[in-house]
């Protein structure tokens, strides 16, 4: 009894007899029909919830970091045709994929992070079986008149002091009198972490500097467009993400330039590797998706992106 | 109770009028109404308290400090509140006067020829998703503030209030107009018989009765502001643990980067935290510190209402100063009119942008194609899923939102039905990152239905109720009670009543709420992207509904925008943009056609 409560009890005697008065009355108007029309809806929408669609059961789930998303997208485009059933997506990034994988939500995770002890300790009922597939390289990123006017190289030291807010103006590492202004990327970003690894090593990173000239960005993209527009910004950011644009500049660390060589050489500090783990070795269709990112036709897609293939890695 | 009413039809009665039915179905449509509002209520505190009891939360450190920081198990809220408060709050401060003045302007000032391809044009406004006011507030805002404030970047509160300010416009204005449409004509042409001026008639005659259903749209315009999330991610900064302590520090924190609650659960920490421990626990309580804002402006607003409805005698107006009478009403008519100038420029530089750069929307194979790869070929099965998220949304809202409406506007004096009130706008106020992860969490994970197009359905269905719900509402409150009088003359029952009075009479205003509902829910986001779409590799339409993703326009133009450093993306993702625009746009004036024609013939209100 839903009225219950609601309405006065004097009405729902007057429904009563009123009720009965008007039975007769010829005809569908249209509030009627709309009525019905509703309750099938629902009635639709109900059994539908009912239904129990296996759909899903041959689908290859890929999903994780943004970075090689590109990759496993052109890679799982060649294979869709070969009649492979292919998803990917890229929430959660590389971090909320390796969780993923460990609950069985999907079968490849995408990650652009040193696979780490730690990650296998969260999830100790799944075998973690990284492949690399490639390798990228991170930059600290400046506009270009901050390098023209002098910052061509930066320290280890002085990268630290500029992302934990104690270097604020240019002209403390021999550039221009301008103020710094640093975009970090968010926690469980790939990039963070390989810069994180840079400074810190093993050890923690500490809380983001309390300063007005600290900002947070998330996608490459964003960061991209972010620097570009702020004047004095500094961010990390993908190499291959700067191809093409004149006025942004990746800095030499401890003199070594982020070049091929450099990077393939290991010189480069901010070197990252690109993995599809899945759990387990790679066995049936997962293992035809994994081989055909390593045979020459799916390697020859990483450089289209900014990326190293790991033949360019000597390895 | 077996007593006969006295109003049985004669023998001999003409059939040919449309006489009511029983319409018994009413109390059932109703209550199922009633039950989606407390159920999708339920769901979400079952989610947050699950999560909340999962690990200890230490409230006092939640709400005094500052300091955010889970790698050092530090976990204070404060920063985020005062980001949220402040950026809400301008936002209100810029946006409710002009929509209000363009309100009035547009329906009181404009002839009809004009004023109804401009409400169309402002209801289109409304349909402009909020990823594309993320991408508008980094090309032309952060610049702006930049400017404004002689910083660098000009990520900070003030470019995020400001983009929330142009995004909740559309909304108050559209819910106004209607407030304001449906205080019938014999108060105008009373006050204009007294020889009063045009602001003057505004004033003391169509104001007072306007004024509760146009509060409502502040409060949906609030909850929409309190609740966005992807927008205000694009250019507040997100740095944490910003609080100022001194009035020139609090001037400087306004175009300094900032955190809201929003960004902070849209960001990676909701994935990070997994789904139980103190990390997630705490970012259940800011879930929950936001529905608490949310229902504390919604009690708040909603007294407002309940006093100045309670009080039947309105406010007499001052009339003592009479001077200058029609000098004040050319400034109150220019005013308003320059008002309304405002969100029709925006409206236009908006297309303007998105015409520019996403050119390749002009092409039809972009429509017609599947897209190639990671930022090629067109997006036709993200369109397709789209609609199916749309069509279906709609399928389920509209009879439980528009069942629930009818309750909440015939019986709003019940103490249980104004409570449903304020839950209905606490829902609507409820941002959608969290319906997002509550849907992920409930029915991907627990429910193991994965990624469905169904769990997006139901994430996107608590959208959409609370604008049907209480759209609906507001115009059977302004229903003349001579109505309901001739009803009950007639001696209609209350099922009766309902269904050949009041749903007729609402439901032009049912279908406006459907319409901003839909808009908002096509462009949403934040809950599509953990529950229901993926990027690539998804059919054009499901095949079933476990473990059936499809893709969807806004979720590819945020990964294209996001995380593509390819330049051919940045077109892709405007182009994508506009499509999503375009097909908002289409339905949204097919249905206002509709609706227009509806409403002018039903009962007459304009």
């Amino acid at each position: 009894m839903p009225r219950t409560g609601i309405f006065p009890a004097k009405e729902s005697n007057r429904r009563k007899g009123g009720r009965r008065s008007l039975d007769r009355a010829p005809g569908t108007p249209l509030a009627h029909r709309v009525g019905i029309g509703c309750v099938a809806m629902l009635l639709a929408a109900g059994l539908a919830a009912c239904a129990d669609g296996e759909a899903g059961a041959g689908t290859m789930r890929v999903s994780g970091s943004t970075t090689v998303a590109p990759v496993a997208t052109d890679a799982s485009e060649v294979l869709r045709e070969q009649g492979y059933d292919i998803t990917v997506a890229t929430d959660g990034g590389s971090a909320g994929a390796i969780s993923q994988l460990g609950a069985n939500q999907i079968d490849i995770a995408m990650s652009s992070k040193p696979f780490s002890d730690e990650d296998q300790a969260a999830h100790p009922d799944t075998d973690f079986h990284p492949t690399q597939i490639g390798a990228d390289a991170v930059g600290v990123i400046i506009r270009s008149e901050v390098a023209d006017a002098g910052v061509t190289n930066l320290t280890r030291e002085q990268v630290q002091g500029i992302f934990e807010g104690t270097i604020t103006n240019w002209s403390e590492v021999g550039g221009p009198d301008l103020g710094v202004f640093v975009y970090d990327k968010e926690p469980g970003r790939g990039t963070r972490e390989v810069l994180d690894k840079y400074l810190y090593g093993e050890g923690e990173a500490p809380p983001p500097p309390d300063t007005d000239n600290f900002a947070i960005v998330g996608g490459n993209l964003e960061t991209r467009s972010k620097v570009k527009s702020t004047a004095g910004a500094v961010a990390p950011l993908s190499t291959g993400f700067i191809d093409g644009h004149d006025d942004l500049v990746a800095v030499h660390l401890d003199g070594v330039s982020p070049d091929i060589e450099n990077v393939a050489s290991g010189d480069y500090p901010m070197t990252r590797p690109l993995y599809l783990i899945t759990d387990g070795p790679p066995e049936g269709p997962l293992k035809d998706f994994i081989d055909y990112v390593l045979s020459d036709e799916g390697q020859a897609i990483l450089p289209t992106h900014g990326y190293l293939g790991i033949h360019e890695l000597g390895g | 109770m077996t007593s006969q009413t006295p109003v049985r039809p004669l023998p001999a009665a003409p059939a040919t009028g449309q006489r009511p039915r029983p319409a018994r179905w009413i109390w059932a449509w109703t209550a199922l109404g009633a039950c989606t509002i407390l159920g999708i209520l339920l769901v979400l505190i079952g989610y947050l308290v699950s999560g909340l009891a999962g690990g200890s939360v230490d409230w006092k450190e939640i709400l005094t400090s500052g300091t955010w920081s889970p790698t050092h198990a530090a976990f204070g809220g404060l920063a985020m509140i005062y980001g949220s408060g402040l950026v809400c709050l301008l936002a209100l401060a810029m946006a409710v006067p002009v929509s209000w003045a363009a309100a009035i302007a547009l329906n009181e000032y404009l002839p009809p020829h004009l004023a109804r391809p401009l409400r169309t044009s402002v209801e289109l406004l409304a349909a402009v998703p909020s990823i594309v006011y993320g991408l508008i507030g980094i090309m032309a805002i952060r610049p702006l503030v930049s400017t404004l404030g002689a910083v660098p970047g000009g990520d900070s509160l003030l470019a995020a209030a400001i983009v929330l300010a142009v995004m909740i416009t559309p909304t108050v204005v559209a819910v106004s107009v209607d407030a304001l449409k449906a205080v019938p004509d014999r108060y105008r042409e009373s006050a204009y018989a007294l020889g009063l001026t045009r602001q003057e008639v505004v004033r003391a005659a169509v104001l007072p009765r306007a004024r509760p259903a146009m509060r409502t749209g502040v409060l949906l315009g609030l909850a929409r502001a309190l609740g966005e999330a992807i927008a205000v991610y694009l250019v507040i900064g997100r740095a944490d643990g910003r609080l100022p302590t001194t009035p020139g520090e609090f001037v400087d924190s306004l175009f300094q980067p900032g955190q809201t609650l929003t960004t902070k659960l849209a960001g990676p920490e909701s994935m990070l935290a997994g789904t139980s421990g103190p990390h997630f626990a705490a970012l259940c309580a800011l879930g929950v510190v936001l529905l608490a804002a949310v229902a504390a402006a919604t009690v708040l607003g909603t007294r407002a209402d309940h006093a100045s409805a309670r009080d039947e005698r309105l406010p007499v107006p001052r009339t003592t100063f009479t001077a200058l009478r029609i000098q004040r009403d050319r400034v109150a008519t220019a005013l308003r009119l320059a008002a309304l100038l405002l969100p029709t420029a925006l409206l236009i530089a908006m297309l303007a942008l998105l015409a520019a750069r996403g050119t390749a929307a002009f092409d039809p194979g972009f429509w017609l194609s599947e897209s190639v790869g990671s930022s090629g070929g067109g997006v036709r099965n993200q369109i397709s899923g789209t609609l199916l998220f749309v069509v279906g949304t709609a399928t389920a809202a509209l009879p439980l939102g528009f069942a629930a409406g009818i309750l909440l506007g015939v019986y709003g004096s019940s103490r249980l039905i104004r409570t449903l009130n304020v839950l209905t706008v606490v829902i609507g106020g409820v941002p959608t990152i969290l319906l997002g992860l509550a849907g992920f969490v409930v029915l991907s994970t627990a429910m193991g239905w994965g990624k469905s197009w169904l769990a997006g359905v139901i994430v996107l269905v608590p959208v959409v109720v609370p604008v049907v719900a209480l759209a609906t509402a507001a115009r059977i409150r302004g229903m003349p009670p001579e109505l309901t009088e001739s009803a009950k003359a007639l001696g209609l029952t209350q099922a009766q009543y309902l269904r050949s009075v009041v749903v007729p009479y609402a439901w032009p205003a049912t279908i406006t709420g459907l319409l901003l509902g839909l808009a908002r829910a096509a462009g949403e986001t934040a809950p599509l992207l953990f529950t229901a779409t993926v990027f690539s590799g998804a059919p054009g339409l499901p095949g079933g509904i476990v473990e059936s993703p499809v893709q969807a326009l806004p979720t590819h133009v945020f990964n294209l925008s996001q995380d593509s450093g390819d330049p051919q993306a940045v077109t892709q993702a405007w182009s994508s943009a506009l499509v999503l625009v375009v097909i908002t746009a289409l339905l949204l004036t097919a249905a206002v056609v509709l609706r227009n024609r509806l409403e002018g013939k039903r009962w007459t209100s304009s």
